[in-house]
Formats: structure tokens, sequence, C-alpha cells
């Protein structure tokens, strides 16, 4: 048994053990590719074989993956690679008001330097709106951007449909999709569903920080972003570690060897919390969809009369990691945007509560979770001035 | 910046002094709103003789400082007489708990200023003190009250306020906060919530 009990696998995940042992003997000798000696050609060779495996997850090409130091960085990369390469055919780009900080920052930066955006309202399960997205479609928009699986209440957007509405514009409109989530947690498959570029990062799927990938596909061009040398990537050119490379291939190995397994795990953990939840505490709402169009390790949660701050902190006291939407918690003092769009009130969002679970996540982890939860929530429920209505 | 809470934060959030409510108090307020993430109800039994808090309980929907801050208050004000209750302020309050990071300092304030408001409906209600007259002073008082996050110091303290006036039910108030500031929304929002409970104030007029 771990010494914390962790549930906050949207953050970051666990580095798994064969993820580190994998990554150490590109630790020990770190020689870059270039090279024309046996270490080099070695890895050279390698790459092709690790951009193949990766390839096969999503269904494209090893030529349509780019290794990239991080989630982050491929956003930026494809997003701002795509519109400079196409800024003769359009300046409109169209995302949602519940997307990732990633795709948001980068949508300002594009808005303030003369694009136009159309920020998609969200349904309250977190689905964007299809019907205004329809009526967004011009003649100038060029580029669609989505968090395939919300980062906050796990919503799976209905990207066939996505595209199917963006096939129906004159002209071809690209889609990006920021699948940090999604990836590794959901089955995807790029061909299927008509994404042109996706990013993943490892470290979210128990691989190494600063380490992840951006597929793009083949008939897509992006202009250069990163101008250096050229060593392992075109695209993210200069130096990157081989060693995270490495680190982030095994993680995916080790997921999609078994992925359905994983992948129920993940969803039975869900179920087993969430039903625990309803039988041992009241007065809860779950934010977010239910069913199958919600990713599997995501539950959020709304313990009302009680502020989340003070819930997740005195988890914390006990070991246990949580996240929470309340502005209390956040450095800026603002309750989570996700939620307010999803018309929460600014109560339900300061009562949120993320739990993500991961491979490690036991039953027996979920059974003192919800002890110390139960504990936790009655002792913050008792003295509150919010009481439920008598 | 410091981002930790203090050990003793901890301590009176894990274990609140004087928490729940009390059966018929002397007096007792509420201060803050659920919608901004915090609020605070004291309740105080009052020696009429001595004016001396005999017993004070609290209830507070927030953070573990808004907790711990909603405690120490508590356990600073039984005993006191008003006087010297009211004198207790919200630096004297994080200090009592080895301080506070920066951007919870305004939990200190709600504290303090909830029991300064049940101590002031005491005094009305027995006619110690009299109702003050609504004037520029109040506005500035209340400014007094807002806390900026990133240094923990109230706005008037920071010399952010350049302007202040009231005149026909308007209050008018005008800051210094660069248009970059990431608080620059927070703060406005904050000057209206502490302005508009005042029925006095009809409309009220932010420049920065």
């Amino acid at each position: 048994m771990r010494e914390r009990l962790y549930f906050n696998n949207c953050l970051t995940t666990p580095i798994a053990n064969e993820v580190m042992a994998a990554m150490e003997p590109y630790l020990l000798e770190n020689y870059y590719p270039e090279n024309f000696n046996k270490t080099g050609t070695k890895i050279v060779e390698q790459l092709e074989i690790w951009k193949n495996m990766v390839a096969k997850t999503i269904g494209a090409d090893d030529k349509e993956i780019h290794f990239t130091s991080g989630g982050t960085l491929a956003n930026n990369i494809a997003i701002k690679g795509y519109l400079l390469a196409n800024a003769g055919k359009g300046n409109h780009i169209i995302c949602s008001v519940i997307d990732y900080p990633d795709i948001l920052a980068n949508a300002a930066f594009f808005e303030s330097s003369g694009y136009e955006v159309t920020y998609l309202n969200a349904d309250k399960e977190g689905f964007i709106d299809l019907k205004q997205l329809r009526e967004s479609i011009r003649p100038e928009t060029i580029l669609f951007m989505t968090t395939l699986v919300n980062h906050t209440v796990g919503t799976i957007q209905p990207i066939k449909k996505i595209r199917e509405i963006l096939n129906s514009a004159d002209h071809y409109i690209a889609i990006h999709s920021d699948a940090c989530e999604a990836y590794g947690r959901i089955a995807v498959n790029i061909r299927e569903m008509g994404i042109d570029m996706m990013s993943v990062s490892g470290h979210k799927i128990y691989g190494p920080q600063s380490s992840g990938f951006l597929y793009v596909d083949k008939k897509i061009k992006l202009a250069q972003l990163i101008h250096g040398i050229k060593r392992l990537d075109d695209l993210q050119t200069g130096g990157i570690s081989v060693a995270n490379i490495a680190g982030l291939v095994k993680a995916i190995e080790l997921i999609f060897q078994d992925f359905h397994s994983y992948h129920s795990h993940l969803k039975q953990m869900s179920a087993y919390f969430l039903d625990k939840v309803n039988s041992e505490i009241p007065h809860v709402i779950l934010n977010g969809p239910t069913g199958n169009s919600r990713a599997p390790h995501n539950l959020n949660l709304t313990f009302e009369y009680i502020e989340g701050e003070a819930i997740m902190m005195m988890l914390d006291y006990y070991n246990i990691s949580v996240a929470t939407g309340s502005a209390c918690a956040s450095q800026g003092l603002k309750p989570n945007y996700v939620l307010q769009a999803l018309g929460k009130t600014l109560e339900q969002s300061h009562g949120s509560i993320k739990f993500t679970f991961s491979r490690y996540t036991t039953t027996e982890e979920l059974d003192q979770l919800i002890i110390k939860l139960k504990e936790v929530v009655g002792k913050l429920r008792e003295n509150s001035t919010l009481q439920p209505d008598k | 910046m410091k981002m930790e809470y203090s050990d003793k934060v901890m301590e009176h959030f894990m274990n609140p002094r004087n928490r729940g409510s009390i059966e018929n108090p002397d007096a007792c307020a509420t201060e803050g709103s659920p919608a901004c993430g915090d609020q605070v109800k004291v309740f105080l039994n009052i020696n009429p003789e001595t004016l001396i808090i005999e017993d004070v309980k609290f209830q507070s929907y927030g953070c573990a400082s808004n907790i711990a801050t909603g405690s120490i208050i508590t356990e600073m004000a039984k005993g006191k007489t008003l006087e010297e209750a009211k004198k207790i302020d919200w630096k004297e309050a994080a200090q009592a708990l080895d301080g506070l990071p920066p951007i919870k300092m305004h939990c200190s304030v709600l504290a303090v200023d909830t029991l300064r408001s049940a101590i002031k409906n005491y005094e009305l209600e027995h006619n110690l003190a009299e109702k003050e007259e609504f004037s520029k002073k109040v506005i500035l008082e209340e400014l007094e009250k807002i806390i900026y996050p990133q240094v923990g110091k109230n706005l008037v303290e920071l010399k952010m306020v350049k302007y202040v006036g009231f005149e026909d039910g308007v209050a008018i108030i005008d800051l210094y906060i660069p248009e970059f500031d990431a608080y620059r929304d927070n703060i406005a929002e904050e000057v209206k919530e502490h302005l508009e409970r005042y029925p006095e104030i009809k409309d009220i007029k932010i420049t920065m």
C-alpha cells in the first residue's frame, strides 16, 4: 500500500517502474542519434521502431508521429504551426469556452494578433454546442480546436459528428485535438475520428514528465515554429531527451498491451467509488455526463453546503490527494471556468472535488478514501453556515 | 510567495475551537457569502453588567484558513470586554496563527469583521452605540477590508485607492490597479460586493 492515496491522476500520473527501467540505459549512455557511430545509429533505428509502435496505437503512420517535450509544446507546435502555414487561407478559428488552457491561451494569442475566434458554448454535461458549431463556420474558418476529453468533467466530445459538420463546409477545416486526458484512457483512432493534429502528454499515462508526442496527418503542413539544429525531430528541433522518449514509449506499450482490461479497470474503479459515495454521503451532485460519453477515470463531484478547498486540505492532512474547482484553491481566486460554463452555481463550483483514478487504484484504496471522505464531509457540514432545508 | 499553511493554521482547521452555534444568543452576525466562497457566522453571549464576552461560537462555510481564522478569533475574544474584543484586528489574528499565506489574508479580515459586526449588533440593540451616519468614511472602511491577494495587504494600505466619493447615493471609487494585474477583476468584484449591502448606496462607479 502506498503511503499517500493519490486520486489526482488528471494532474499527473505516478511514473511506472517499468518506465524508469526503460529510461535508465538512455540516461547512462545519453548519446544523440546524429552521431554516425554505433550508439548514434542504433538510436536512429530505435526511434523508427518507437514511432511505429506509437503510430499503431492511434491508427497513424510512423511518419506522422513527432516526439515532443510534453503536451503543451505539442499543442503550440500544432496550433501556431498550422495557423502560420495557412495564414493566407483564413483568419477564423473555432474552439469552446471549456477547452484546456493550452487551447484557450493560444486562441487568445491569435485573437490579439488579429484572428477571429468563436468560442462555442457547452451544455450542462460538457458537450459543445454542435448547432452553434454549424452556424459558426465561415469561408475564413481554417481551424477547429477541441479538448477530446474534458480535463474537468471528463466529457468525451463527439468528434466524429464534429468532423461531419466541418466537412459540410465548402473548404477544408482542420481539427487539432488536445488528447492529453483522452489518449490511453479511451480508444482513439485518428482516421475514424477525422483528427488532423493531436497532442499527447507522457506524464498523464505513467510516463516521464516533459515527454509527449504530436500526431500530424501527412497531408497537413505546419510552419516551423522552433528553429534550430535537427536532432530527433523536424518540428521540435534541438535536443529532446532520448531517455524521456524511451520512457514514453514504454508507458504506451504498458497501456496498449492490454488496453481493454486497463480501460475496464478505470471504469470499475469509478463505478465502485460513485456507488459508495451515493450510498454513504447525501447531497452530492455528479458534474458532467454519465455512461459511455464520460472518460473512465474521472469523477467530478460537488459536496453541497461546504467548500472544496477545506475538503481537499482535510483529505491532504490524511495523506489523500484530490483536486478542487473552488476559487479558494486557485491562484487567481476564481471558480473553475468549466463548471461555470456548464451552468453550475458558484457554490457548486466551490464545493467540487475531482477524483481521477489510475491503473494503480484499488478498491481497498477507495474503501479508505470513502471512510475519510465521509468523516471530512460530515465534520465540515456540521459546522457550516449552510444547511440543507429541513 | 509563501503558499503553505502554518502548523498552527492546520491545527485550528482540524480542531476548531468554539465551533457550532448558541441557541438564543445575545448577539450574532453573518458576513461574507457562499457565492464568493467564504462565509462566517459568530454567536455571542455577553454579560450585561460587565460587558464581557462569556461565550462565543462560530460557524463557517469556507476554506481551511477561513475555518482557522474563525477558530482563532473566537479564542481571542472569549473573556474579553466588548471594547477589548473590538480592538482585535486581522493582522493580530493572522499572527496568532503564525501567519497566513498572503492570498489567504482576506479570511482573517472576514473573521474579524464578523466578530465586530456581532459586537456592533449587540451595542445597537442595547443602546450602547448609535447607528453611524453613512458617509464616504464607511466606504473607506470597507476598502480597508479588501486585501490585495498577492501581498496580503489592504487596498488603502497599499495606496491603491486614489479617490473615494459619495454623492446622491453614488459611490465613486478610483483605484490604481494596472491593466495587466491578474487580480484586477477580482478586486473590482469584491469592492462591489462590499458596498452593495449598504442600502444607502444606489450605484457604484469604479474607475481604474
